[in-house]
């Protein structure tokens, strides 16, 4: 960094999940003359592309401080996310840290899968200079108050729900359990690994916490009056679910109501968003080509949380390792994040404000 | 372990499409490797300082010494090879290199020569080299290697060229990409999008290139990492290397 380069108070490292956007994006950068792209040909290079910084980007607090931060892309294959191709990620998720470093950042978050595939194990990247963070903290705190809020919108009682967990033995997934257990009337707990399931649901019986676990969604989806979906995976089936269900989808990839098999009386929101009140500007202006929501300038809490500490000028590593998101950060991260004109998004699904 | 490609070479046992296709790698590799000698040949024309001049006539030599090489092996396996410096894309490339030597501009020369076609050698030779294996194989991987230090080389006085005056240097360097990767895009796209290169024997290689375990797309996908991880290395943004290879043609 030279003495003239504005110096970059957050870096937001981030993937895409739908080839439907990435090439609206490639499309949108190419010269009107030169015809577009086929999704078939951006797929061909899309994956060899190295992380690299795309757009800047200056947000604004409520209180007045600006803030410069920068989206850095890990070019990760969208249709490359499963396991098998964790040492490729990790690759590049370790690359577009370094690039974080060397642009001078002081707070970067990895946002969705790219914290992910680091099995949330941040520590050793951070540095005297550059500091990160999963920004799990503040999505898990707008998932849980976008699902009371939500509740309040249905007159359902939490007290009087039984509430599913999906990816419960998750980072997030454990912040919202410890978040809901003095405030449902059960919590359903699924994962995939059943050890994970039972050490976890061992600690909440000794608290004497009202539950249910099992690796078989079918088992739990009956009983379940509020879902939370935060595992990423593309093969979640809510069938038969309870009428009047309400459901905050968290997780990425996005599919979920695709997969609900009976639509009618569901309440489904994407979860774990907020909005900058202050709002946020991009350079180049890519926001017609990427920004696909109805509301003026949501963004991920993930990317949130990093954009809130740089706000505090509290350089550090929040949300670090994986299992360690107490109700009590949740709680702080989110009066900081309200106190800079970042509130809960409104509820929305696929089909738009609630 | 040698590759099954050299085995059957060594006995005279390859199919006649593994024949085919490794001419015509041959082809292309000696006919890149002599439009790069001409190149800094023609540099050290346009050069007045004595040691520039002599180390662009060393250059030179390197890459002569690299097409022979690659003329010895081919020679000694009997390889079909057609060597065609005026073909679509390698005269074209040739004629823009030219452009710029003419106009005594060093560092346009350098990005070309130096950037643009050794990204794309290091790489393909280091593919080509793990597919084939043996003999073939290592002959390719030790020339990327001397490939890959003038690369590093260049990359440090482009880098330091950059430095001096960033606009005009970002504002040149996106010229030449868009005049020259244009052309290496289109040749390195899955169909030549301008028609036959003139090196191959017969139909384009691309499509046989399974043969001997490679494809377009990831030959193609890896020299244009090696080329963007040079313009970062150089000191371009991503903002702007970005926007350079979206509008590549494909
Ligand atoms: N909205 C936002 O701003 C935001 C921000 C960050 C993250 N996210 C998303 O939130 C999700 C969770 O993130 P995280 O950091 O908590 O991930 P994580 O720590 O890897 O947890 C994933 C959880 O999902 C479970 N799981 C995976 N596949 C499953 C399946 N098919 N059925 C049931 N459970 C399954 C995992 O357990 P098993 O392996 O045992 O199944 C684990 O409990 C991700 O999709 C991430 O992209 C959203």
């Amino acid at each position: 960094m030279d003495g003239t380069t504005p110096s970059i108070d957050f870096a937001a490292i981030g993937h895409q999940d739908s080839w439907q956007n990435i090439s609206a994006f490639v499309n949108s950068i190419r010269n009107t003359g030169q015809g577009k792209l086929s999704c078939e040909k951006i797929k061909d290079i899309f994956g060899f592309i190295s992380p690299k910084e795309i757009f800047r980007i200056k947000a604004r607090s409520k209180t007045g401080t600006e803030i410069n931060g920068v989206y850095i892309e890990t070019f990760i294959d969208p249709d490359k996310l499963h396991s098998q191709f964790v040492r490729a990620n990790i690759n590049k998720v370790l690359a577009a840290a370094s690039r974080a470093k060397r642009l001078g950042s002081k707070m970067v978050t990895l946002g969705g899968f790219t914290s992910i595939v680091l099995e949330g194990e941040l520590e050793s990247l951070s540095t005297r200079e550059t500091k990160f963070t999963t920004g799990n903290t503040l999505t898990a705190a707008f998932i849980v108050k976008g699902i009371e809020k939500a509740a309040e919108r249905l007159g359902i009682s939490l007290h009087q729900s039984d509430i599913l967990i999906i990816g419960a033995t998750g980072d997030i997934g454990m912040a919202c359990a410890n978040y809901m257990k003095s405030r449902a009337n059960k919590l359903l707990l699924c994962a995939r690994n059943y050890q994970r399931l039972e050490k976890m649901a061992g600690q909440l019986v000794k608290e004497k916490i009202k539950i249910d676990f099992s690796v078989r969604l079918e088992d739990l989806l009956p009983q379940a009056k509020i879902i939370i979906a935060v595992a990423s995976s593309m093969d979640i089936k809510l069938n038969h679910c309870n009428k009047n269900v309400l459901i905050c989808d968290a997780g990425y990839p996005k599919n979920l109501e695709n997969n609900i098999i009976y639509k009618k009386d569901v309440h489904l929101f994407h979860g774990g968003m907020g909005q900058v009140s202050g709002g946020y500007d991009f350079s180049p202006d890519y926001s017609r080509s990427i920004y696909h929501y109805e509301a003026p300038h949501l963004v991920h809490g993930c990317i949130l949380e990093a954009m809130v500490l740089a706000f505090e000028k509290r350089f550090e590593s929040f949300s670090s390792s994986k299992g360690n998101i107490t109700t009590d950060k949740m709680e702080e991260i989110y009066r900081l994040s309200m106190k800079h004109g970042i509130g809960l998004a409104p509820l929305y699904n696929s089909k738009g404000l609630w | 372990m040698e590759s099954v490609i050299i085995q059957s070479l060594k006995k005279g046992e390859l199919t006649m499409e593994e024949f085919n296709v490794i001419s015509d790698i041959f082809s292309q590799a000696i006919t890149g490797e002599l439009i790069g000698m001409s190149n800094f040949a023609s540099l050290a024309e346009t050069i007045d300082d004595p040691h520039e001049k002599m180390e662009a006539v060393e250059h030179a030599n390197s890459e002569r010494m690299h097409a022979e090489g690659f003329l010895a092996y081919a020679r000694k396996k009997n390889l079909k090879i057609n060597v065609n410096m005026n073909g679509e894309y390698w005269g074209n490339v040739r004629k823009q290199f030219l452009k710029y030597a003419h106009n005594r501009d060093f560092t346009a020369c350098l990005i070309i020569q130096e950037v643009m076609l050794e990204s794309f050698a290091i790489s393909m030779y280091n593919d080509v080299g793990h597919a084939l294996g043996g003999e073939a194989g290592d002959l390719f991987i030790s020339i990327g290697n001397e490939e890959k230090e003038h690369l590093e080389h260049s990359s440090d006085l482009l880098c330091a060229e950059l430095k001096k005056d960033p606009a005009a240097f970002e504002s040149k360097f996106e010229e030449i990409h868009f005049n020259c990767m244009s052309i290496l895009a289109e040749f390195s796209a899955t169909t030549d999008l301008r028609g036959h290169c003139g090196v191959c024997n017969g139909d384009c290689m691309k499509g046989s290139l399974h043969h001997v375990g490679l494809d377009i797309v990831t030959l193609r996908g890896n020299a244009m990492a090696i080329y963007e991880e040079a313009l970062d290395n150089i000191g371009i943004s991503g903002e702007k290397s970005i926007i350079w290879m979206a509008r590549l043609p494909a």
